[in-house]
């Protein structure tokens, strides 16, 4: 698979994980106190980051809370490294908000 | 230097050369360097300059709003995440950007710019 479609299926996957079953991602996620989140990517764009085939993504997109009229603008990169099985998993995660 | 304070150094620098001269920006790219802008994608320290210096925008200023960074686990590297506004001279209104940076250690102990992912982000 090419690396942009790599990223875009990390990116689909760990998404839609997110908005239906946080208690599969790291800890602290799941507590966020939202009961429902939803979010919708704009942009993805990926670099090999030049170390045994390991990947950076670069997302950015809208997420919608519950109870929220309006959306909040995001952006997280991730620097994805692969598994033996032939997977990914996440080294680095920063995630910010954009305020308007 | 801890990496935090090593970052926002790097931030600086990068964008003050940007917001003054841009064809100083070569001496923070190698040949290996790859930069995404706005999902064109860009190799090679003379390429990424041509298009810096090619943008349609003969001033611009960059405020920074946040500045992340984590170790990246290769040869000692460094993620830089940044995000803020960027004013075009001539406009009335900013525009929202976010940028991230893979950083390399340098024999000479500085850092260069491997990767380097720029958006902007719309309204």
């Amino acid at each position: 698979m090419d690396p942009d479609a790599s990223a875009k299926a990390f990116v689909e996957q760990y998404y839609s994980t997110f908005d239906t079953n946080r208690n599969n991602l790291p800890c602290s996620l799941s507590r966020l106190r939202r009961s429902w989140c939803q979010h919708s990517i704009t942009t993805v764009d990926s670099q090999p980051s030049a170390v045994n085939s390991a990947m950076l993504v670069f997302v950015s997109g809208n997420l919608q809370l519950a109870g929220e009229q309006h959306s909040l603008k995001f952006s997280q990169m991730f620097h994805l490294i692969p598994t033996p099985q032939g997977s990914y998993y996440v080294l680095n995660d920063i995630f910010r908000l954009n305020y308007a | 230097m801890d990496p935090d304070a090593l970052a926002k150094a790097f931030v600086e620098h990068y964008y003050s050369t940007f917001d003054t001269n841009r064809n100083g920006l070569a001496n923070l790219y190698q040949e290996g360097s790859m930069l995404t802008f706005e999902g064109q994608k860009i190799q090679g320290a003379s390429s990424i300059v041509a298009k810096l210096t090619s943008l349609p925008f003969q001033q611009c200023h960059h405020s920074i709003s946040t500045v992340d960074c984590q170790p990246s686990g290769v040869n000692a590297g460094m993620l830089v995440f940044v995000s803020g506004n960027l004013q075009l001279a001539g406009e009335q209104h900013t525009l929202k950007f976010s940028q991230m940076f893979h950083l390399i250690p340098t024999p000479q102990g500085s850092y260069y710019v491997l990767n380097d992912i720029f958006r902007l982000n719309y309204a």
